[in-house]
């Protein structure tokens, strides 16, 4: 009797201890991919796209798991260097594919999204690009969605701010020589020329590490201005740096991505960037923006030191889990990317937003959210003013 | 015609960094017949180990460029003993471990310090000026050192009882030890060296351009180039191949913009290995 009571303790605890553990405990989990570079002049956008997804999947993992069906399943990541390359981003689909992972958050760079794009559609993933290319996006690849709008929508209001501080009637751009840098420089040009600015372009090849003679050409061109364009931070930063060596006075702008931490880290500083106007993806330093922030470090034990691509890339990882929740599967990826289209763009974080790209790319999957522009004006950081997101 | 002279100057400037890292990797072929797969990692290891030490240690920098030197020296210096030495006279093997050896210290540094750019400027700044021309006081500093480095490295080799016996079994090594020469005791010396000279680059260099992760990959490209075209192994035909990359690299930017620069070395090199394939200064085979 006293060994029946035994058992029957045995098994009710058995029992208690495993009601009392979260479902996912139990078998669930989702993978999700993270891919960009980790790694080289680019890695602050790839860490970035990273930590969004990391703190997207805590975000879930911290409700007890993901909603799939009646499952809840823990979330986990897996990251892949694409190391700015179009090969990096196909080999890394096909080895995130390996794994059973059909949903990516990421790639970053143009180069990465033009490699990603037929693999990810032959593996059945939904990826999610942050390049500034100008196919980022194609009616013939519809898993793909995008992070945020390119050049298009954003420079000529990052221009007309810099025109309030700087005087330019003549700029001369720099960009990898790649579809990362043509990309993002002949859109940029359009805009400078649209306001009335001169526009001349170099091209260095990726990997280059001295820019003093590419600087003395661009220089012999005498622009008020000199716009880093879509160089990676590290690259922009040694680019400032020898431009105010080559006695270069003038603003230096960035129509491309952001990475004003890096390249003042790069350049040596405030005093040496002097005159800079900038793109960011997010206006920083509201309640909101510091609030993922917190919220990175409360779930993540660590600072968010990504910058603020971060920030950008938060939604897209978001609406993902959020769609797979809503389609209730993991396994039927046209179902998900189905319900990701019909989601409305509202990010707890960073608001109301729409879904663009009908107009540019011929298919509506891309989020568009406030975005930023900055000043540093004699050294001294002006703040980064919003604007509102419009088609 | 200021962006003429200024070319030259630049050229000047990238060809003593570059002859920094030619030398070091073309001593490695030239004495051990290895090709060194590492040596953009060492370059690397120098930058990082310098900014450990002012940023860390509050060292100041002329003394965190010596340590740099001795922790990249000491690296080679332990890798050739217990590594490169088992395996000196397997070609494939060597470059494999070599090659290993660059993975580990790149992914070293990117677990330990991150993938993100160093705060790392170099202590003096600003440059000389004449109107339009400018010269960085860097790159003046880097030149100087690139100098006596060379001027050193020739004593050490031709003035010295080590450099004798270094050039005796890179020559004929099966006689150099039949006469009582040690490679156990000074390949690893060479090797030291030439890691020690990549390190010192590496130090000097990274906090005028930028120190990261990755940073030694086109190290390793450039290094290759400038060696084949002065002649694997000798060290005379890579600092005058560096200095001739450097101001080929410099007008072709100024002159053609920066794709073209790459390309014409390529051209280069490609053409000289058709019709001078021992390059500029390169013996038609390594004695040993």
């Amino acid at each position: 009797m006293n060994q029946h009571r035994a058992l029957l303790a045995a098994a009710t605890a058995i029992c208690v201890v495993c009601a009392s553990v979260p479902a996912w405990a139990q078998g669930c989990e989702l993978k999700i991919g993270s891919m960009g570079p980790m790694s080289g002049g680019a890695a602050q956008w790839g860490l970035a796209m990273d930590a969004a997804a990391n703190l997207a999947a805590a975000e879930a993992n911290a409700e007890g798991g993901l909603k799939v069906g009646d499952k809840k399943c823990h979330v986990t990541v897996v990251a892949y260097d694409s190391k700015y390359t179009a090969d990096g981003a196909a080999a890394g689909a096909n080895a995130l594919a390996a794994e059973g992972i059909h949903f990516i958050i990421g790639p970053v760079g143009a180069p990465e999204a033009t490699g990603i794009k037929p693999v990810a559609a032959r593996n059945e993933q939904i990826a999610w690009n942050a390049s500034y290319a100008k196919d980022a996006l194609t009616p013939r690849y519809p898993l793909m969605f995008h992070m945020g709008p390119g050049p298009g929508a954003w420079a000529d209001a990052v221009i007309k701010q810099a025109l309030k501080y700087f005087k330019i009637q003549s700029v001369a751009l720099i960009a990898p020589n790649d579809q990362g840098g043509t990309d993002i420089v002949t859109v940029d040009e359009v805009a400078y020329k649209d306001n009335g600015i001169k526009t001349s372009s170099e091209y260095y090849q990726r990997g280059t590490t001295n820019f003093a003679p590419i600087i003395t050409r661009l220089l012999a061109a005498n622009p008020d201005a000199v716009d880093t364009a879509s160089s990676p931070p590290g690259d922009a930063g040694v680019i400032v740096k020898q431009l105010r060596l080559a006695g270069f006075t003038g603003p230096i702008g960035r129509n491309g991505g952001p990475g004003t931490a890096e390249i003042l880290r790069v350049c040596g500083g405030i005093d040496v960037l002097k005159d800079f106007y900038w793109y960011e993806a997010q206006p920083p330093n509201t309640p909101e923006m510091r609030a993922i922030d917190e919220e990175y470090k409360k779930l993540l034990g660590k600072d968010q030191t990504f910058g603020t691509s971060m920030w950008s890339n938060l939604p897209g990882a978001r609406m993902t889990l959020r769609a797979i929740e809503v389609a209730g599967t993991m396994d039927d990826v046209q179902k998900v990317a189905e319900a990701l289209r019909h989601l409305p763009v509202d990010d707890p974080n960073m608001g109301k937003g729409l879904w663009s790209g009908q107009k540019q790319f011929g298919i509506a999957q891309e989020l568009m959210f406030a975005f930023g522009v900055g000043i540093i004006k004699g050294g001294e950081n002006l703040g980064v003013t919003r604007v509102e997101p419009k088609l | 015609m200021p962006e003429f002279l200024e070319a030259a100057i630049i050229g000047v400037g990238l060809g003593a960094q570059y002859a920094l890292l030619a030398l070091g990797f073309t001593l490695i072929f030239g004495i051990l017949g290895v090709v060194n797969f590492a040596h953009g990692g060492f370059y690397m290891l120098g930058g990082y180990v310098a900014y450990s030490c002012v940023s860390g240690l509050g060292l100041p920098y002329p003394l965190a460029v010596l340590v740099a030197v001795l922790a990249t020296a000491a690296l080679g210096w332990v890798f050739e003993l217990l590594m490169i030495e088992r395996l000196i006279d397997d070609h494939l093997a060597t470059l494999m471990l070599t090659l290993a050896l660059y993975l580990i210290i790149s992914t070293g540094v990117l677990t330990v310090f991150g993938p993100i750019s160093m705060e790392f400027t170099f202590p003096v700044g600003g440059a000389f000026r004449a109107g339009p021309i400018y010269v960085p006081r860097e790159n003046l500093i880097v030149l100087a050192v690139c100098l006596a480095a060379i001027a050193a490295l020739y004593l050490v080799l031709f003035r010295t009882d080590l450099g004798r016996a270094l050039r005796a079994l890179a020559d004929d090594r099966a006689v150099g030890m039949a006469l009582g020469l040690r490679p156990r005791l000074l390949f690893p010396a060479a090797f030291a060296l030439a890691t020690g000279l990549a390190g010192l680059t590496g130090a000097l260099v990274t906090p005028i351009l930028s120190l990261a992760p990755g940073v030694g990959d086109p190290v390793l490209a450039t290094s290759f180039l400038t060696v084949i075209l002065g002649g694997l192994g000798s060290l005379g035909g890579a600092a005058l191949a560096a200095f001739i990359v450097g101001i080929v690299e410099a007008y072709t930017s100024v002159y053609f913009g920066g794709s073209a620069g790459a390309l014409v070395l390529f051209v280069m090199v490609l053409l000289l290995l058709v019709f001078r394939p021992t390059g500029l200064l390169g013996r038609d085979v390594r004695g040993a």
